[in-house]
């Protein structure tokens, strides 16, 4: 058996959030549903904390153990954030569905000058 | 003792335009300030050392430095003032035009609170701009200067005053970015290890080496600060600027802070770029004659009064830059005085043409006339400011004017002949608007209109109008203060 | 005492216009008396009756640049005479001009001008140097201006005040040229220094250009001030002013300043025998031209002034010819002949009550005895009744003077001579002998004593100013010479003149109801003016609109509009890339990360 499949490589965690990256960035460009966007946008948000956290994982050996903790603690900042953001996105989406009746981004196309 | 004393004269405004938001009785404590300042300015006059020494503080008397900012590997920015026998006039001049502009603020107009404030700003801005000692701070308070300006030609002003005032930030900014630019180019060409943003240190590096790059340096510097002083072609926003800006305004824009254009690159041009200012001579010469014979006709041909006093003061700037060109000690010193009988004068003309435009309401000359009969001591302080403006001899102007003809002469003899063309048109045209104003029939529109109240309506007229008789009589004053930082400067930008 | 001379009339002018003001008899008495005091020091100073030293005060000192400007005073004889002149007919003015003024509203602010008129001129009087004089030079430009225009209600007054400084103006400019050549040359501005260095000295031929130009911009000076062709138009202007300044504008001051400055500058004039030739005719043309000019005109004080014009031309050419006493001399006595006719017509024209055409005069030697009386004894002064008239000796000391070396001045100004008696007997006709030619000549009557005295010193002197007891010439030139060989034949050929111009208006002037001669060329000086109005007036005018045009359609709004609605076409052609469609703004944020990530991965340095 080749290491490929026996030892799991900061390699294979960076192609994992990629892949979750892709999906994500693809469900935001192509979906249509506000809500289903608004979690791609998650994914995403969350393929970078994995990346973020297999660096530092993978970098102790190279900058001693404080490096984890630091990528940790970005981590943790990035999940607080985002748990405001999903506060306020929600909030928004909510506020938004109200108002007019739809989640089609289509028909939101009031961003423009 | 001294130190803080210029410490009072810069805050001084701030500190009134502060007490004033918090509803404070608004003229008394505006002119406490511009006395303060004015007082303040002449003590530290009398006090500037006679000789400088080029060693201490680089020649600056009255320093005050702390820093601001501290990025590494970045510019450090220190909050530097001081003073010397350059910006000392200037000062003076500041502080003389901002008692003045105050004191011409009309009482009933609206909002008179928040006009005080931003006037005060302004005053801050001018004094800071003239004072500071380092460059980036120097810059700053130029835009302190600018924002109220340009808000309150928006808001009090006359005629197109949106129109103007919009297009007066436009140039001033853009004219700002290419000024920001030839700074940062200035203070690049400075060797690596002795970077520095302190005129005091720029000043003992560049003796020892001079700067590279002096060619495109100084026409970035030329067109920065050319339109801020609204050199042709850069001129547009000024006459509209200024006609339609309330008198305070244009007394201190015109007056003031565009000398700012001058003092910079007397500052940076003639001390550290002399190759610069030989290489771009024969445009400078150019331009400098375009400027004074093109707006001196633009001048001639114009129909109302605001604007054409607009134009005037626009025009007269061009001896200041023959001043500039002559790179000579009589030049400069007349520079100096020319700066201060130009602001006096131009501020003393808006100030009237302003209480004209309040009283007579239109600004035509084919509707105005006879107001000597009406208004004599309105009239009186026209023709006096229009007769210092054209250079009769015994007022600020003209000592200022024969120094710098007699500075340019020597290096430039026929620009400076083609400049004295220039005295024969300004001659043209203010005589025209004296005729046209002051003297003939009572026309309708002047008919009803009364002369400017006794005592306290009339001081800051008189103050002026003496400003420009002591500098006409004894320039002595301001010459003696100059001639040894020129004489400095010139030994060290050509040996 | 200097000082004193100098600033007294300022003082009084200051005070007035800031003070005094409104009590218009305090204010005529300050200003008086301020002449009185200037006059009196000058007489003690002259006839050194306790005079203190002379002080000097440093106007400007740059020393390390050649440039130190040490403001004193002259006290040669040049300048004492001067100044007597000018204070002592002054005086005689300022006394005349309260009894003629009196009752004007503006009477306050006519005395404040006077004094300042007076502290200008005797500024360039007492100058030590060019700085000085130059800038009482554009001082005496500016109150020959407030005096023109003092009534400001009246157009003519105030388009002829502006035409007198624009004119005065153009002067400036030119003498300030010659004094930057001067200073550039010489390198120094004093008289005194100059005088000392130039001593004798000799011009290198190389440099011989240059001081030719640098002495004829100096007489740009003189020619505006003085009124030369073709700079003469502002003077038929200045009798827009009221008559006492009239006469102390042409008698006294702004006019002779201009003789008074070339002797002043003599020394330096020496050095261009050239431009000396060049002055001396343009002033003896003027002076043929202005006494045409007086031969056709029918304002009293328009012809007064052209006569002075006349006088000052020859005063100029005198200079010209290298005779400063015989300039000097003429200027003197002018000063008091045409102060006396200036203010007899002034006289005369308070009591017709303003009207100054002489075609509408007549008869007034019976209505007006004192005055005419004056007025014969200016007019015999001015043309020169040899022997008893102080203008006959004067005159003759100028034609002796070009005798010898100058016959084209000389035929000029013995031709002037004879047009002068011509015009003024013919003024004498019309206006103050023969029958009454109006009815405001019938309500006319003498005017008060306090008139009357200022013309009977003035005729005093006007007689006998010019006697060689006086000594007005040798206390100018203590070596005077008179040459009495070209005296003779002068004086012989003058009186010819005399009698052929006098005789030729009595003929064509006795008893006639209209101007039987008629040349509008004469009448309209030349049509100078109207040339100025037609060429630099209107041409400067439409080249100023073509320029604010250009200004206000070239640069305001192609260049600096059409750079804002570059902007705000870029800003709509962009505009089109915002849709509004969330997911293509999306789709632009990526492929602008994608360029960025190929951007640094495989541009930035040149590869991974």
């Amino acid at each position: 058996m080749s290491s490929v499949f026996t030892e799991i490589t900061l390699n294979h965690y960076l192609a994992l959030s990629g892949i979750i990256f892709m999906i994500g960035l693809a469900g935001v460009m192509l979906r249509r549903d506000l809500m289903v966007i608004y979690m791609c946008l998650e994914l995403m948000l969350n393929a970078a904390s994995l990346a973020l956290i297999s660096f530092s994982r993978f970098n102790v050996n190279r900058f001693g153990p404080d490096a984890a903790a630091e990528g940790q603690l970005m981590v943790l900042f990035i999940i607080a954030i985002a748990v405001a953001k999903a506060a306020v996105g929600l909030a928004l989406i909510v506020a938004l569905y109200r108002n007019r009746q739809t989640r089609n981004v289509n028909d939101l196309a009031e961003m423009r000058f | 003792m001294e130190p803080a004393l210029l410490l009072i004269i810069l805050f001084a405004p701030l500190i009134a335009a502060l007490a004033l938001a918090m509803s404070l009785p608004c003229r008394p404590l505006a002119v406490g300030s511009g006395l303060v300042q004015l007082t303040l300015t002449m003590v530290l006059m009398f006090q500037l050392p006679v000789s400088p020494s080029a060693v201490i503080d680089g020649g600056y008397s009255f320093v005050t430095s702390f820093p601001v900012s501290t990025l590494p590997s970045f510019f450090t920015i220190h909050f530097t003032v001081g003073l010397d026998g350059i910006n000392a006039p200037l000062l003076l001049l500041t502080s003389l035009v901002g008692l003045a502009a105050v004191g011409v603020v009309p009482q009933g107009m609206r909002r008179v609170r928040e006009f005080h404030v931003m006037l005060l700003l302004i005053i801050f801005g001018a004094t800071g701009a003239f004072i500071s000692l380092d460059l980036f701070l120097l810059y700053i308070f130029y835009g302190v200067g600018l924002i109220p300006a340009f808000l309150m030609i928006g808001i009090w002003g006359s005629r197109d005053h949106k129109l103007a005032a919009t297009q007066m930030l436009l140039y001033l900014t853009l004219g700002g970015l290419v000024l920001l630019a030839g700074l940062l180019a200035f203070y690049f060409s400075i060797p690596l290890e002795l970077r520095s943003l302190d005129l005091r240190e720029i000043q003992q590096v560049l003796a020892l080496s001079a700067i590279s790059n002096q060619s495109t340096i100084f026409i970035l510097l030329l067109v920065g600060f050319g339109t801020l002083v609204s050199l042709v072609p850069f001129h547009s926003w000024a006459p509209p600027g200024y006609a339609s800006a309330p008198a305070p305004v244009a007394m201190l824009y015109a007056g003031v802070l565009n000398k700012l254009g001058i003092y910079g690159l007397i500052r940076l041009g003639s001390s550290y770029l002399p190759d610069g200012i030989e290489q771009w001579s024969v445009l400078l010469q150019v331009v400098l004659l375009t400027h004074l014979l093109y707006i001196g006709w633009v001048t001639i041909a114009q129909r109302q009064l605001d604007l054409m006093i607009g134009y005037a003061s626009v025009m007269q700037i061009g001896y200041l830059w023959l001043g500039f060109l002559s790179l000579s000690t009589i030049g400069g010193a007349g520079m100096m005085l020319l700066m201060i009988g130009h602001g006096l004068s131009t501020a003393l003309l808006f100030a009237v043409t302003s209480e004209i435009r309040d009283r007579v309401g239109t600004m035509k000359f084919a509707d105005l006339g006879g107001l000597a009969r009406k208004a004599p001591r309105l009239s009186m302080f026209f023709i006096v400011g229009a007769l210092a403006s054209i250079g009769l001899p015994g007022l600020a102007n003209f000592a200022g004017e024969i120094l710098i003809f007699f500075g340019a002469w020597g290096n430039y003899p026929v620009t400076t002949g083609l400049c004295l063309l220039g005295l024969m048109i300004s001659a043209v045209f203010m005589l025209r608007a004296v005729q046209h104003v002051c003297y003939g029939e009572v026309s309708e529109a002047v008919e009803k209109t009364g002369d400017l109240a006794a005592g306290s309506a009339r001081w800051p007229y008189v103050l002026m109008m003496s400003g420009l008789v002591v500098f006409g009589f004894f320039p002595g004053l301001i010459i003696e203060m100059a001639k040894p930082v020129w004489s400095l400067m010139i030994a060290g930008a050509t040996g | 005492m200097n000082w004193i001379i100098l600033f007294t009339p300022l003082f009084a002018a200051v005070l007035i216009a800031l003070l005094v003001h409104p009590h218009p008899r305090l204010s005529a008495a300050l200003s008086i008396s301020a002449c009185l005091i200037s006059f009196l020091s000058s007489a003690m100073l002259v006839f050194d009756l306790g005079a203190l030293p002379l002080g000097s005060f440093t106007w400007i000192n740059l020393s390390g640049q050649n440039l130190i400007i040490e403001m004193g005073a002259m006290n040669d004889p040049l300048a004492q005479l001067m100044l007597l002149v000018v204070t002592g007919v002054g005086l005689c003015i300022h006394f005349f001009a309260y009894a003629d003024m009196k009752g004007d509203p503006g009477l306050s602010r006519f005395f404040a001008k006077l004094s300042l008129l007076m502290f200008s001129m005797l500024g360039i009087v007492l100058a030590n140097n060019f700085i000085m004089l130059f800038i009482c030079w554009g001082l005496l430009s500016a109150s020959c201006y407030f005096l023109i225009g003092f009534w400001f209600q009246h157009a003519n007054a105030v388009e002829a005040s502006k035409q007198a400084l624009v004119v005065h103006r153009v002067g400036d400019v030119g003498f300030l040229l010659g004094v930057l050549g001067v200073w550039w040359v010489f390198r120094s501005v004093d008289f005194t220094v100059l005088e000392t260095m130039l001593a004798g000295a000799q011009v290198a031929p190389a440099r011989q250009n240059l001081i030719n130009w640098m002495v004829f911009a100096l007489f740009m000076g003189c020619l505006a001030k003085s009124a030369m062709i073709p700079l003469h138009v502002w003077l038929t202007g200045a009798t827009e002013a009221p008559t006492p300044a009239s006469a102390l504008v042409c008698a006294a001051t702004v006019l002779v300043a201009g003789v008074y400055m070339l002797c002043r500058i003599f020394f330096i004039l020496e050095l261009a025998p050239d431009v000396m030739e060049i002055i001396a005719r343009v002033a003896m043309v003027s002076a043929l031209l202005a006494a045409l000019m007086a031969s056709q005109q029918n304002d009293i004080k328009k012809i007064l002034a052209c006569s002075a014009l006349s006088q000052v031309g020859s005063m100029v050419a005198a200079v010209g010819i290298g005779s400063v006493t015989a300039a000097m001399f003429h200027l003197t006595m002018h000063a008091f002949f045409n102060a006396l006719l200036f203010l007899s017509a002034g006289s005369v024209i308070r009591a017709l009550h303003q009207e100054r055409n002489i075609w509408n005069m007549g008869g007034l030697r019976a209505k007006m005895p004192v005055t005419s009386w004056a007025f014969f004894i200016g007019t015999a002064a001015l043309i020169g009744v040899p022997f008893v008239f102080s203008g006959f000796w004067s005159q003759q000391a100028v034609l002796v003077a070009a005798w010898t070396d100058h016959p084209g001045v000389f035929w000029i100004g013995l031709m002037t001579s004879g047009l002068t008696a011509y015009y003024m007997t013919r003024l004498l006709l019309v206006a103050f002998l023969g029958k009454e030619r109006s009815d405001v000549v019938a309500g006319a009557g003498e005017s008060s004593l306090l008139m009357q005295l200022p013309l009977m010193l003035l005729a005093l002197f006007s007689v006998i100013g010019g006697w060689k007891w006086i000594g007005v010439v040798h206390f100018i030139d203590p070596d005077f010479v008179p040459n009495h060989e070209a005296g003779v034949v002068v004086m012989g050929l003058s009186f010819v003149v005399l009698v052929i111009g006098t005789g030729g208006a009595l003929a064509l002037y006795r008893d006639v109801e209209q101007d039987p001669v008629s040349i509008p060329l004469f009448a309209r000086s030349f049509y100078v003016e109207e040339l100025y109005a037609a060429t630099i007036v209107r041409g400067q005018n439409a080249w100023a609109k073509t320029l604010e045009w250009f200004d206000q359609w070239v640069i305001g709004a192609v260049l600096v509009r059409g750079l804002s609605s570059l902007g705000t076409v870029g800003g709509e052609l962009l505009r089109l890339i915002q849709g509004g469609n969330l997911q293509a703004y999306v789709f632009l944020l990526v492929l602008g990360v994608l360029f960025v990530c190929y951007w640094v991965l495989f541009r930035a340095h040149g590869g991974v």
